[in-house]
């Protein structure tokens, strides 16, 4: 069977080249036939990857050490579920995991438009046959089989890496990967709009939900990894602009900016051409970033990979697919015309366009900071690390426009904002956002950027609020409704607009997490049990932390201190709390797993720093109880995670199939139609 | 040998079920059977869904009487547009001449007052989209039952 599924990638690439060829072809020359093939070609591929991968997995279940990717990412004490979880540990599985992901996305599109869009997608086959095609020549002849065998059999694998034996980071990649890939198919259908000259209004109906599920892929995949880094790297932060965070949160920003953009092309006819771009730059970026991930080019924490020779490849398909979209882009650029031109600074178009030029000025500040290593050392031969410091410095700011224009985008007017339009929508909001600074700086807080945000905040909620508050309202009276019903029906009719809405909501709840950042405590100490640490929240109660003691125990695969804290806040007992170090038998360096203990406020989290008698320890012997901690009090990081389950709520409100737009089979249907009789 | 004969199976299956078509002559559709998703349907589908965010936006106080009767115009031109352009081909599709301008514009007219009619009895069908009779409870055209959540989506602008 294992060797049944390296064969069959063996086959996916000669089908996919067959298939690609006869989508150009039938396409051209409009020959059903030829196009039926390479459709085929997409299930076929799809099918000899599933038995790829049931291959892999089936080499790490039936503990294969023979093949080096099982012997790198395995070992015989690893849980069952871990060994599952392999065929996306390490580079060579995730590789054949990203295309399999590919691959059934390509399948879905050409099973959803087996009788829709058929203009369309002899391209998009090709399109989406030549990406599965280039992964697997990766594969492949890039030093990158999965299925390369050892010239011995190990007794036993080196063990899978001890940070990724946690749920989250079971359930990241694989989210993160869903968003990748389903990026391609919008992406195919830009280009087939480019190739067939269709560049009006049809790719844009037909890829929005895509690309909507692939921008709810994305962000969940973003924020489980946030989650983990939390959880397992036990440092007490989320997000260190660590080059592969980087690089999933590019197509993040770009796609976003997409999402917005064509709300502008749908109501006004403008920027096309920048719509298409974007497209086209969202998915270079998910093949940037999965290069970056999977090349080991840049320093990072993810840097689990470290063969180069496939970085080049990369780049050179990443190079070809940027020419091959500049070219088709300026070659139906007289299509591309805007039908409009902006009228006013104050409107909702340029509401609209701000909001992609500061994304995309963001996505480069990124960028840049990512590759400046890599950049710095090419031309002067130093590597210069760029910090945490410098990405705040330049996001800060921006995040906080951005933020702002979460705001303003859904009620500021289309064409032209008049006086009355912005003294009516505007004026209370800034009212309550005033009023936050006030009430939070006579409670005593300082800092500019945290009170900005707050109030960007309240600015913000306050303008959505009244959103929500003004739209049930108007469909209660008219329909006569209760005002419960009414809400539910209003979010219903038109999911598009009010699970966007909930999604800036979910935004805002993220900021203010973020915002609390710059308001948590640490303390570090040595201390013996009995010891008491005391840390002050910023809500002026006191926590005190009594250290009862440490006990050592070995599994299987590790040894494991555990250090117990009894918790108490104002003197009032909460609980405990523990704190762990690991060593693994496959590793050198202790693994630190922290102690968490949350509120909807404020996080208590611990950390055992180290352990002054390890040997002791091991021993329980009384007089080696020693240990170092770090505790942290991190107020409101709980609402980064209520903030991240607004927003998978609103954006599946968003993506919620069937009606909700108006209907679209029968001309006459609409009640946006019936409405016209009155023009 | 097993794995052989596996291998040799997959392979053999897959090429055959690839390459059929070409030898068979069996055909993928180059056009689109549904009409769902014409150009002019995408294009009139777009300006409705902004027709009903101008109506929405002025209701609420977002945009005022000036701009919205004139972004108004603009769509609602639009969608009408679109709307006669997705009739003609329709009907030639089917066989029939293409009818004259005004008796386009004199059908829609008939057929948007049914359409009001069935939109204040609640009897549009939510998913094929046709008007039934103020009586009906299934869908003459796709007989789904018709839950009448009187009106659809509330149309706050044309009642304000």
């Amino acid at each position: 069977m294992i060797l049944l599924g390296e064969f069959a990638l063996w086959v996916a690439l000669p089908v996919s080249i067959w298939g690609i060829v006869l989508a150009f072809v039938g396409g051209h020359r409009k020959r059903g036939d030829l196009v039926l093939s390479a459709e085929r070609s997409v299930y076929a591929v799809f099918f000899l990857l599933c038995l790829t991968s049931l291959g892999i997995i089936l080499a790490f279940v039936g503990e294969h050490y023979e093949y080096r990717y099982v012997w790198g990412y395995s070992s015989r004490e690893l849980e069952t579920y871990f060994k599952v979880t392999g065929l996306w540990a390490g580079q060579r599985g995730s590789l054949v995991f990203w295309v399999l992901l590919l691959a059934l996305f390509s399948s879905i599109a050409v099973f959803q438009n087996r009788r829709r869009n058929r203009e369309f997608m002899p391209s998009v086959v090709g399109v989406l046959l030549t990406i599965t095609a280039f992964f697997l020549g990766v594969l492949l002849f890039a030093d990158v089989n999965p299925f390369e065998r050892l010239p011995f059999t190990p007794a036993n694998g080196q063990g899978l890496n001890p940070q990724l034996q946690n749920y989250w980071m079971t359930i990241h990649p694989p989210t993160l990967y869903l968003g990748f890939t389903s990026f391609s198919v919008p992406f195919a259908f830009g280009v087939a709009a480019l190739i067939t000259g269709k560049t009006d209004s049809r790719w844009l109906v037909v890829t929005r939900r895509w690309t909507l599920l692939s921008w709810f892929f994305l962000t969940n995949g973003i924020i489980f990894g946030m989650r983990w880094a939390y959880e397992e790297l036990g440092w007490g932060g989320y997000w260190f602009w660590d080059p592969v965070e980087n690089a999933s949160l590019l197509p993040w920003l770009t796609a976003t900016a997409f999402l917005h953009s064509v709300m502008i092309q749908e109501h006004r006819g403008m920027l096309k051409m920048w719509n298409l771009s974007l497209v086209s730059l969202t998915f270079l970026l998910t093949i940037f970033a999965t290069f970056l991930t999977r090349s080991g080019l840049i320093e990072s924490v993810h840097s689990f990979a470290q063969n180069t020779r496939i970085a080049y490849i990369f780049l050179a398909f990443l190079g070809v697919a940027t020419m091959a979209c500049l070219l088709l882009i300026l070659w139906r650029k007289d299509d591309l015309r805007a039908e409009r031109t902006i009228e006013s600074f104050l409107s909702r178009e340029s509401a609209f366009l701000m909001n992609n030029l500061i994304l995309l000025g963001s996505a480069f500040a990124v960028l840049w900071g990512t590759l400046f290593p890599l950049i710095s050392e090419g031309v002067a031969g130093t590597k210069v690390a760029v910090g945490p410091a410098f990405f705040n410095r330049v996001n800060i700011p921006i995040g906080l426009v951005l933020l702002a224009l979460t705001g303003i985008g859904p009620v500021i007017a289309w064409r032209k904002a008049t006086r009355r339009n912005l003294e009516r929508n505007f004026v209370s909001p800034l009212l309550m956002a005033a009023a936050v600074v006030a009430g939070l700086m006579i409670a005593g807080m300082r800092g500019f950027y945290a009170l900005a945000t707050f109030a960007i905040c309240g600015f913000v909620l306050t303008i959505l609020a009244t959103e929500f508050w003004k739209g049930t309202r108007a469909r209660a009276r008219i329909e006569g409704e209760g005002l419960g019903r009414a809400f539910l029906h209003l979010i219903a009719r038109n999911r598009r607009r009010w699970g966007g809405y909930i999604v800036h909501v979910g935004i805002v709840l993220m900021f203010a997490g973020f915002a609390g950042a710059s308001f948590h405590t640490e303390i570090d100490r040595s201390v013996e049990p009995g010891d008491q640490i005391r840390a002050a929240s910023p809500y002026g109660h006191e926590y005190v932390l009594t250290y009862q003691g440490l006990s050592s125990s070995r599994t299987p695969n590790m040894w494991q201190w555990v250090a117990l804290m009894d918790v108490s806040r104002d003197g009032r007992r909460l609980g405990t709390i523990t704190a762990e170090q690991r060593i693994y038998s496959t590793a050198d360096q202790p693994i630190r797993e922290v102690g968490i203990r949350s509120t909807p406020l404020e996080d208590v989290y611990v950390i055992l720093a180290g352990v002054e008698d390890f040997e002791g320890a091991v021993l329980n012997e009384s007089s080696a109880q020693g240990a170092v901690f770090q505790v942290l009090v991190r107020p409101l990081v709980g609402w980064i995670w209520y903030g991240g389950l607004v927003i998978t709520l609103g954006s599946l409100i968003a993506l919620w199939p069937g009606a909700g737009g108006p209907a679209r089979r029968k001309v006459q249907a609409t009640p946006a139609s019936a409405r016209l009789a009155k023009v | 040998m097993m794995i052989v004969l596996g291998a040799v199976l997959v392979a053999a299956a897959v090429v055959l079920y690839v390459v059929q078509p070409v030898f068979s002559g069996e055909k993928a559709p180059l056009v689109s059977l549904d009409e769902e998703f014409t150009e002019a349907e995408a294009r009139r589908h777009l300006s409705l869904v902004a027709l009903r965010d101008v109506e929405y936006d002025f209701a609420t106080g977002k945009i005022d009487e000036r701009d919205y009767r004139r972004l108004r115009d603009e769509l609602a031109r639009e969608a009408l547009d679109a709307l006669q352009e997705v009739r003609r081909s329709r009907e030639q599709a089917e066989g029939r001449p293409p009818p004259a301008q005004d008796t386009v514009a004199d059908d829609l007219e008939q057929e948007i007052a049914a359409y009001r009619a069935a939109l204040r009895a609640g009897t549009l069908c939510d998913r094929c989209g046709s008007a039934n009779a103020e009586v009906a409870l299934f869908c003459a055209a796709c007989g789904r039952r018709l839950e009448s959540e009187r009106g659809e989506e509330a149309a706050p602008a044309a009642r304000s």
